[in-house]
This record gives structure tokens, sequence and C-alpha cells, in this order.
């Protein structure tokens, strides 16, 4: 498999939805590490480098998958950083990674809207990983 | 048996049996309706349609009410439009107040139904409501705050589609219309088709609009922006500027496109001749080798989705081909790029479609070459009337241009796709020359042509008869589906379109669609397909050339790679 040692850093405090994203990612032959709160991935970050990192947007505070993309992007830019959120189901606001402007302040390649399949996860990191 | 009815004083002939607003409308009296829809059973749900009946101490639903001989009516009395007022008034009670936001500002049934009325005040303030959008699915969004629960939708998606992704949930003012335990449409077994969204009468379904990437790619200096435009677009577009039904406007389309900064354009009717090549070899191949049979097509993306979701026993069935969109983006990104010298990541390739499930057909990881999607977005026929009003492109004051080489000609076989029947039609004149050697005596097939939900004719093809199906609409196709379960042989071909109608009624056409309108742009494709000299696939000398200089031979081994690829059994999350 071509997605061997890819590592994928998985950060979302919804433990159900991270176990079960980290079982299906191994199947396609990615390795995975998670984190579940902004603090513990700033810490994994510490010493690892992933190839990928997905990242929730609401994690202890509101804008904590904000903060944590940018200081993915700050340590080193071309880690690609998907950000995955329900804020638009929670809270209404609507925000996008669409366009370069948008990239800019959100630090995300992609943004996906809860709920997410498998598949779509999978087409992103793809095309981010060429 | 005829009866005679009073309405407004004057007599008028009505059918026994039928309803009151049936009559109404053929006398070309106007009433209002919301939750009404033809050729459905009425529920009577919304109240907009009432009439005063003489005798009848409430008003009743005209869309519900059977009429009697001597009844008398008044559809416009003071009590009928304080009622019908009463009710838009209660239903703006609790809507957003976001109009000059909305996508359907102007094109809104509500909005028009308050105006028509006479609302110039608010007369209730109802507790508004807190639900959010759902923009997980690539295609469709749900906006529950600016639903008015007229059900619309949720009759298109079990009545016509035999879907049922969405249902009404919760109780009184909670109710809801939306996926089972209100989950995501990204993960129901919504097949994108977007009928719901032809049929919502204000903003709360719409499409997933990717005009922002689009028009991103298009100021990008390091992007090559190419589109390609389906069979069915050329014919719908002019409506959206006002032009009657029916109207081609392939030739300025082109031209407009190229103004809107598109390097290339180029005419997914052309890669339509391409599946129909793919396609008929897959089925000579079949009929020679005692392959699966029936074969379905495979080009609506609605219907594949609800193969794997309500049939994945009959996957086998189904075409290997991908779709004239998808063979079009593998193929610009693939022999085009090679020929141009263009690197395939440059290439932002954009396609026009009729369509909402094509949005989700293109970020399917089957169509993904090597991490490169072969599409990367998909705008409806709506978007791109969208982008020209606001780039101030005028449909009317362009020159009609050609489209762009290396894909520059198509045949009329080609053009058929975007009605129901077409691709039948196309692939049997294929087929034909493929087993016979020789073309059909007569290419137009009078029983595969027209609205009609399920065609079965037996077509002689040299020593054989084939028996083949055209069907549109999915419920029409369950039908279909369950019949050869149970056991039916005579059936060898199968064509299905998601939308009743096909691709000219796709969900992702000018909003307010009626059934004359429908007809206009099937008209339209078949004038193309009698009066243009190029009427089969295999005669098109571009598709010659791409096969003699890139793809091989069809079913080959670039077809393969490039052109074909597997469905797999889905399970809807709920």
């Amino acid at each position: 498999m071509t997605n061997d040692n890819k590592t994928i850093l998985l950060v979302d405090d919804d433990i159900d939805f991270i176990t079960a994203q980290k079982l299906q990612l191994e199947r396609a032959g990615f390795k995975v590490v998670m984190a579940e709160s902004q603090k513990k991935a700033e810490e994994t970050l510490m010493t690892l480098r992933p190839d990928l990192a997905i990242v929730d947007l609401m994690l202890e505070y509101k804008d904590s998958g904000f903060a944590l993309c940018h200081h993915i992007k700050k340590k080193d830019p071309t880690i690609p950083v998907i950000l995955v959120t329900g804020v638009t189901s929670d809270t209404g606001l609507e925000f996008d990674a669409a366009t370069q402007e948008e990239r800019s302040w959100v630090k995300a390649n992609a943004m996906l809207i809860k709920p997410v399949r498998f598949e779509q996860l999978l087409w992103e990191i793809e095309q981010l990983l060429q | 048996m005829n009866v005679n009815i009073e309405v407004n004083g004057k007599m008028i002939q009505a059918k026994s049996g039928e309803t009151v607003l049936t009559a109404l409308r053929r006398a070309a009296i106007q009433v209002p309706t919301l939750c009404y829809m033809e050729d459905l059973l009425p529920t009577g749900a919304c109240r907009m349609c009432v009439v005063e009946v003489e005798g009848q101490r409430n008003l009743v639903p005209s869309c519900a009410y059977p009429v009697a001989d001597g009844m008398k009516i008044q559809t416009h009395s003071p009590r009928v439009i304080r009622a019908r007022k009463t009710v838009v008034e209660l239903l703006l009670a609790n809507h957003p107040d976001d109009c000059l936001y909305c996508v359907r500002n102007r094109n809104c049934e509500l909005q028009k139904l308050a105006e028509s009325l006479g609302v110039r005040e608010r007369r209730y303030t109802g507790e508004k409501s807190e639900h959010k959008i759902d923009s997980s699915s690539p295609s469709i969004v749900r906006d529950p705050a600016k639903c008015i629960l007229c059900g619309r939708c949720v009759r298109v998606c079990e009545e016509v589609q035999g879907v049922s992704a969405i249902d009404f949930t919760k109780r009184g003012s909670k109710t809801i219309v939306g996926p089972a335990f209100n989950e995501g449409l990204n993960v129901s077994s919504c097949i994108n088709c977007g009928q719901c969204v032809m049929v919502c009468p204000t903003g709360a379904l719409r499409e997933q609009s990717y005009l922002k990437e689009v028009i991103n790619a298009l100021k990008d200096p390091n992007k090559y922006v190419v589109v390609q435009h389906a069979p069915a677009v050329s014919v719908t577009l002019a409506e959206e500027f006002g032009l009657k039904p029916g109207t081609d406007v392939c030739g300025t389309m082109t031209a407009a496109l190229r103004s809107l900064g598109f390097k290339r354009v180029f005419d997914t009717s052309f890669t339509a001749d391409l599946t129909i090549m793919e396609e008929a070899s897959e089925l000579v191949h079949r009929i020679k080798n005692g392959g699966k049979l029936p074969m379905f097509t495979s080009c609506s993306p609605g219907w594949v989705k609800f193969v794997e979701e309500f049939y994945p026993d009959m996957l086998e069935h189904v075409s290997s081909c991908k779709s004239p969109q998808q063979m079009m983006g593998a193929i610009i990104k693939s022999y085009f790029a090679q020929k141009e010298g263009i690197e395939p990541g440059k290439i932002f390739s954009v396609s026009i479609m009729p369509c909402t499930a094509k949005k989700f057909e293109c970020q399917r990881p089957e169509m993904l070459d090597n991490g490169i999607p072969d599409v990367d977005a998909v705008l409806t026929t709506r978007e791109l009337a969208r982008i020209l009003r606001m780039r101030g492109i005028e449909l009317g004051a362009l020159t009609p241009e050609g489209a762009d080489t290396p894909f520059g000609e198509r045949s009329t076989a080609g053009k058929l796709f975007g009605a129901t029947g077409g691709v039948m039609e196309a692939a049997l004149r294929t087929a034909h020359f493929m087993i016979t050697g020789q073309e059909m005596d007569s290419m137009k097939i009078q029983a595969l042509r027209g609205l009609g939900g399920t065609k079965i004719s037996h077509v002689k093809v040299g020593p054989l008869e084939l028996g083949v199906a055209v069907v549109s609409g999915l419920l029409n196709a369950r039908k279909l589906l369950d019949d050869i379960r149970a056991g039916r042989k005579d059936i060898h071909f199968i064509e299905v379109m998601t939308c009743p109608g096909g691709c000219i009624a796709g969900g992702g056409q000018p909003l307010g669609t009626n059934l004359d309108a429908v007809r206009s742009r099937m008209q339209a494709l078949y004038k193309i397909d009698r009066e243009e000299p190029l009427r089969t696939s295999h005669t098109n000398k571009w598709i010659e050339r791409l096969y003699k200089e890139f793809l091989g031979e069809p079913l080959g081994h670039k077809s393969h790679e490039l052109l074909h690829t597997h469905y797999v059994k889905r399970e809807a999350v709920i």
C-alpha cells in the first residue's frame, strides 16, 4: 500500500469519532496518532512530525482548532491540515476553506463538514498527500 | 361524465370525479397552492388552495375536494383571501428575515404569495427556528429554518424516487423535515438527485455551490481552467435568461464560457459518444460471452448510488463505464494534458451539469487518479446562470462559437443523452453497427422516445432480438428491478435516468419547471438529432482519432484504466 509509513495526527474530543476514524485510516494503511485535545496535540507535535493532520474545530475552547491549525502551520507549513467541524450545524456560522484568502486565515488546506463519510475524508487525504 | 359547476358566477364544465382544483386550472382560474403536486395524490395540508363552497360551513381545500353537479364556488371571496393571507402570515411568523441574502430571493413561492396577497406588516411574531444548516452533503444544503413543512420534498423522495431519505420528524411545532435522527444528509440514504430542491418552494433546500472554488481558480494564474458542459444544459440555460423553453444556446453558451475566462470549452456530448463506444462494446461483449444480463447504464450518479444502497446484489449488472462527465475529466487530465504539455495537477477541470448528484460523483474516491481528481468542481445550470449574471454577460449579445479541439465534434447520438431514452437510442445505433457491420435502417426508435416513466421494447439487431427498457424516476426503476429479481428474463439492456424525464429535468436545472417546458427541451434535442448529419457515435472522426492516438480500442487496457470503474455495496449510515 502506498499509504504505508504515512502518519496522520487525528485530533478530536469526540473519542467515538476518532476511534472509528482511526480504525478506518489504519485499514487504509496509515499510521494514526490520536489526541483528544489541543493541549495533547501540541505535546505530541513536540516529538512528532505527522504527514497530515485532521483537526476538529471545537475542542477545549470553541476556537481551539483554529489555534492548533495555526500552530501546526507555524511549525511546518508543509504539513497539510484538514479541519473537520460541525460548527455550521452547532452554531449556524458558515465558513469555508475553498479559496486562497480563506485558507490564509483558516490555516487549513481543506475543510469538511460533519457528519463526514470516510470515503470523503480519504479523498481529501489522498489529494493532499500528493 | 361531465358536470356543471358555477365558479365566481360563471358556469364551467368539470369531469365527474376530478378535484375542484383540476377543474379550476383547466378553466384558467388561478388558485394558489403550496403543498399540491401534479400527478400525486393531494394531501390538503397547507390550506392555501381553499375555496368557498355554497352550503359548506368551512372553507374547503380545492386540491382534495371532488366536484359535484351544481356546486357553487367562490375562489376569491374576501373570506377566502383572508384565510390564505393568514396562512402566509403564520408561515412567515417564524421564517428567517434574510430574503435579500437568500438564494431563492425573487424566485421564492412564499415570497410571491406574500406579495400577491398583500402581506405588508408582521401580524404574528413566532419564536424563530433554532435549526441550523446541514451543509455536510457535497450536493445539497438543507436549511430547516426556512422550511415551511409543505412536504413536497418528502413526497418526491418517496413517491417519485423511492428513496425516502427524508421525512417529517418530531411533532407539533417541533416538526422538521430531515433524515432519520436529524443526522446530516451526507450519511443518509440520499442519492443527491436534487429533485427535492426542484420542488422546494423556499430556500430550505438548495444545491451545494462550488462557485467560489471556480471563481478562485479562474483568477489563479497557476491554474489552467477548462470547462465541459453536459448535453442537457444548452437547451435549458436559455430559460434562466427569459428565453422560451427549448431554445438551444450551445454556441452562445460556449462564447459566454470563454468570456468568463475558461481556457478551453469542451462539450460533454463528445464523451457521451465515447461512453457509447465503451458501453456498446461492453454490451456486445456480455452478449457474446455470456456476461451478466440485463446490463444497466451507469451515466446517472444518483442511480448508481441507489443500486449500491438498495440493490447491491445487482451491482454486477451495472455497466463498468464511468459517466460522460468523468470520462471527459479523465481524458482531459491524461490525453489533453499530454498533448498540450500541461502538468495534470495544474489543470482545474470544471463541469456544468444539469445535476446535483454529479457534485457527489466527482468526489467519489473511484474518480481519483493518483490523488488527482478527474473533475475538480461541478456547477449546475442554475449556478452557471448566476455567474453569468454576476459578470454581466448577456447570452443574447454574444456571437455563437464552436467547442474546442481535440474533443471538438459530437454526434447527435451524444446530444440525445440529455433526455430519457437517449442513451439507449445512441447505444443501439452503435451496437447494431458492431454486431451487424451495418447502420440501422431507421435511426429513430419511436418506442423509446417521450416522457413515459417506463418504456419497454424489443429491437431487432441482426440475428438477435434485444429486449430493451428505458426507465426514469427511480420508483419506476425499483419496480423493474424487483421484476428482474423475481426472474423476468426478456430484457437485456436497461437505461436508467434518476430524474423523471432524464437530465433535461435534472435537479440542477432552472427552478419552476413545468412539464411543458421539459417537453420543449426534449423536442429541442430531437430536433438537433433530426437536422444534423452526424448521428452515430462510432462515425465521429474525433472519437476514431482519440482511439487511434491514445486509447487503442474500446475495452482495451488504457480504456479500462481511465474510462471504467467498479462499484461496491454501500451502507447508508442511516
